[in-house]
């Protein structure tokens, strides 16, 4: 197979029109009165064939300057052969974020469009067609176009933005050196590592959707508060209607200048399961439709048996937390707010929060560093400002995991049994600053939230796709969980996923005949809704010419063109040569 | 007509000059055994001029002047002395006068140069002249006398055949017998030559053919693209000449004018091709002098 290294050389054959019109200008006729004219035609019938040929060969010296501009095209648009056997890898990391889904179809045009300038003459093509979020098998390995083709057609890139470094860096290592990387993707990009070409199929879309949604209790009435956006750069009018399950209401239109965000607000009707608000699709229709379950979080009842000194904080503290219901049976309580007075040293039992209570004496300030252990409740805390009163301590058992350290001395540390957890502050918070630090209240409800999140019971959640899942399960039961599109259709989804789908929809999650979550999965992530940085990249995805030079061999033939090219220059000269010797 | 229109002032510059050529060259009408009208030339028959051929038997009725005594003395017997009559030579010129004798000034000049010498020459050598002009198919008689006027110009011009480009057709002529033909004619058309000659040569006729020719035509410096327009007819005719064509071309014509060569020597016609570009004279003693066409005074 013959392969164009040097494709811009093929331009040399605008030489012909160019030797065509010099011939034709000098074929301009003289006029001339010649009385021996029939002569002149008796020669040219008497040879007939001659004559036929003159017709053909007009001038030798035209034959030769066209047979030289072929040759000088041929030796400029360097042809070379394939060599057998060659191969030619080629790795395609494609952009799996959501707005990518709008272009699929072009990207794949495009794709097929730059693969054979990419092959470099080689034999033949290995493809390796992988996602831009780490971690994820490949969609296809293979030699077919064709197959490639139908895999990306049947491909759904529905990610928020991510980072395509580690999987080009995956990509390179798979086609070495020689191979060729592409990036696939919508929008322009920085220099690409690791010498990755990209493809930019991209191009600025109006697109309105929705941003978020909210509830509120109004006069007893849930109320949802859905966040709407123009990302375009026109003003807009869109419809929009609330459906249930059996009903569907009246179509609203709305008006959003570009740029523009409005809420669309209304009561969530108390006898639906779920609803789902619809807005006037557009090209990007993952944000065109929010599904919503009335959100109920898990209860969380807390017993505060702490001492009256604090009363405050505690009633502060159920306030605060959601779904929190405060309880008096400490058997039933999910959480204890209790203090320990060393002089009445009770033990607390169960899931606690614990504050040391010493009303003997108020002690000098703590000195030493404030040093953080690696905790989940303490990431990103800031406790460098917390002033602590030397006071009686909690015995820390061996177990105990100290949070939170003022040189050698304990301030929090976690108590961990089987079935319970219990915060511990290692001094009086009266004696301290710590109700005045944010790291103290985010604390407390981090700590919160681990109990309710341990709690095996029934909530219902707006979630967003790809959403990190956690539901508490009892082991010895199996966990059925099931999802469906907004369309109702069924959804690939297995027990130990950790994520919601990333398909919008609705997600049930059973054990037995207990139900355990009911969440409604939308597509949140306003990063790939707005396309004004969309854009397509150039046709500069030629191969390089080591590529074109690795699978390919030079012309055989071109010390005998070169002499022809020579041969023919020479008798083009001697003939105009003659002619005007002549 | 496609031609070079001769003015009066260049006739009469071609009638000096073949005047002043009348005193150097002239037809060859001395070498020829003549019969006819008395004159100045010797004829073939007996006359009464003063050379002796033959003795012949005396009859009552010879002239007695002419009776040979010195025979009589020796043989006693009476023998009359026969002597060549004078004749009057006679001379038809026949001028070609299609397009192509005068298309450029040079060789309407030189075709003029040579018909008035031709016509001059045989009037001073009392010739009786007979001057037609002819063209393809049609002919004229031009009144010998009216050539000093320079009139036979306007005459001949007029001269319409249906294709002039046509072999000229010479039976329709008065040519006279015994007499010189002299053809003025440049031979650029095709066909053969031996009908013409025949015909010129019957009835005891001689020919002589004086044909002008182009050096450009002859041998031509043609190369790329031309539009040749045929003074004949008046047509255009696109041609691409390569050094091939032309090569085949002077074969061509080199071919023809042998053929007329030839066959003009088979029919013993003096053949005489006369360039139109340099001197008069000079070409004459070159080319017409050599093959009897002319002879020096």
């Amino acid at each position: 197979m013959l392969t164009l290294a040097n494709p811009f050389g093929l331009l040399a054959l605008l030489g012909i029109p160019a030797v065509l019109a010099i011939h034709f200008l000098q074929r301009k006729a003289r006029e001339l009165p010649v009385s021996t004219l029939f002569l002149l035609e008796r020669t040219q019938r008497d040879a007939a064939s001659g004559r036929r040929l003159d017709r053909l060969i007009p001038s030798v010296p035209l034959w030769m300057q066209l047979l030289a501009v072929l040759l000088l095209a041929w030796f400029l648009s360097d042809p070379r052969y394939q060599k057998s056997g060659s191969v030619q890898r080629i790795a395609v990391v494609v952009d799996s974020s959501a707005s990518m889904g709008v272009f699929m179809a072009d990207a794949i045009e495009r794709l097929n469009d730059e693969i054979p300038k990419l092959s470099g003459g080689s034999a033949t093509i290995e493809f390796t067609i992988l996602e831009s979020a780490p971690g994820r098998p490949n969609l296809y390995r293979g030699s077919s176009v064709t197959e490639l083709n139908t895999i990306l057609q049947n491909w759904r890139p529905l990610d928020g933005l991510n980072d395509p470094t580690q999987t080009i860096r995956l990509a390179r290592s798979l086609v070495s050196r020689e191979g060729t990387v592409i990036y696939l993707t919508d929008t322009l990009q920085e220099p690409l590592p690791f010498g990755a070409k990209l493809i930019a199929v991209g191009e600025p879309i109006d697109n309105v959707g929705f941003t978020g949604v909210s509830f509120t209790n109004e006069e007893g009435t849930l109320v949802w508060h859905a966040m709407l956006k123009n990302y375009g750069s026109s003003a807009t009018e869109r419809t929009w209607y609330m459906q249930t399950a059996t009903s569907k209401s009246k179509p609203r239109t709305i008006r959003l200048e570009p740029g523009a965000m409005m809420t669309l607000q209304s009561a969530f009707p108390s006898e639906a399961k779920n609803v789902m608000i619809v807005l006037t699709p557009d090209r990007f229709p993952l944000d065109d439709r929010l599904p919503l379950v009335a959100p109920q979080p898990k209860r969380l009842a807390i017993q505060t048996a702490s001492s009256p000194a604090f009363e405050a904080l505690t009633g502060k503290l159920l306030r605060s937390l959601e779904s929190a219901v405060p309880s008096n049976d400490a058997a039933s309580a999910d959480l204890s707010i209790t203090s320990y007075d060393p002089l009445d040293p009770v033990p607390p039992s169960g899931n606690s929060i614990v504050f040391v209570e010493d009303s003997t004496r108020a002690g000098a300030y703590l000195k030493g560093g404030i040093v953080t252990e690696a905790h989940p409740f303490l990431d990103g805390l800031n406790w460098q400002s917390l002033l602590v009163r030397e006071t009686i301590q909690l015995d820390l058992l061996a177990g105990d995991t100290v949070l939170l350290w003022q040189d050698k001395r304990p301030l929090i540390f976690l108590r961990e049994s089987n079935d319970h957890q219990q915060l511990c502050f290692n001094f009086d918070l009266r004696l301290s600053n710590a109700e005045s630090l944010p790291a103290f209240i985010v604390l407390l409800h981090r700590f919160a939230e681990s109990i309710r999140g341990q709690k095996i019971t029934y909530s219902a959640a707006i979630l967003e796709t790809g959403q990190s899942l956690r539901i508490s399960v009892d082991p010895s039961l199996d966990l059925k969980i099931s999802a469906v599109d907004l369309s109702g259709n069924p959804l690939i989804f297995t027990e130990d996923s950790k994520t919601a789908p990333m398909t919008p929809g609705f997600l049930t999650a059973t054990q037995g005949t207990t139900k355990l979550l009911d969440a409604a999965v939308f597509f949140a992530d306003t990063r790939e809704a707005d396309f004004s940085a969309c854009a397509k990249s150039g046709q500069e995805t030629l191969a390089l010419a080591s590529t074109i030079e690795r699978h390919t061999r030079p012309d055989p033939l071109w010390r005998f063109w070169l002499l022809l090219l020579l041969a023919a220059m020479l008798v083009s000269w001697k003939f105009t040569a003659t002619k005007a010797t002549a | 007509m496609n031609s070079f229109q001769m003015d009066l002032e260049s006739m009469q510059d071609c009638h000096g000059r073949a005047l002043q050529l009348v005193a150097r060259l002239r037809l060859p009408l001395r070498s020829r055994v003549w019969k006819g009208q008395s004159g100045d030339f010797t004829g073939g028959g007996t006359g009464s001029s003063m050379d002796f051929q033959d003795h012949r038997a005396y009859s009552p009725g010879d002239d007695p002047r002419h009776i040979n005594w010195q025979a009589f003395a020796r043989t006693g017997s009476y023998t009359m002395k026969l002597y060549r009559e004078e004749v009057r030579p006679v001379v038809d010129l026949i001028l070609d006068v299609s397009d192509s004798m005068f298309f450029t000034s040079a060789k309407a000049t030189r075709t003029t140069e040579l018909f008035y010498l031709i016509a001059e020459s045989a009037q001073a050598m009392g010739a009786s002249l007979a001057v037609h002009a002819v063209r393809g198919d049609r002919s004229l008689t031009l009144d010998p006398a009216a050539l000093r006027s320079h009139r036979w110009f306007q005459t001949a011009s007029v001269l319409a055949a249906p294709d002039p480009a046509q072999i000229p057709v010479l039976s329709r002529l008065p040519l006279r017998s015994n007499a010189i033909r002299v053809f003025l004619s440049d031979l650029l058309f095709a066909g053969d030559p031996v009908p013409l000659l025949r015909h010129l040569g019957q009835r005891h006729g001689s020919i002589i053919i004086f044909s002008p020719y182009l050096q450009e035509e002859a041998n031509p410096a043609w190369s790329g693209n031309y539009e040749f327009i045929d003074p004949e007819r008046g047509t255009q005719h696109p041609h691409r000449i390569e050094p091939a064509i032309l090569e085949r071309y002077l074969i061509s014509y080199n071919q023809h004018f042998t053929l007329w060569k030839d066959q003009s020597r088979h029919h013993q016609a003096a053949f005489a091709r006369i360039p139109a570009e340099d001197d008069l004279a000079t070409v004459l003693f070159h080319e017409a002098v050599p093959c009897g066409a002319l002879e020096a005074t």
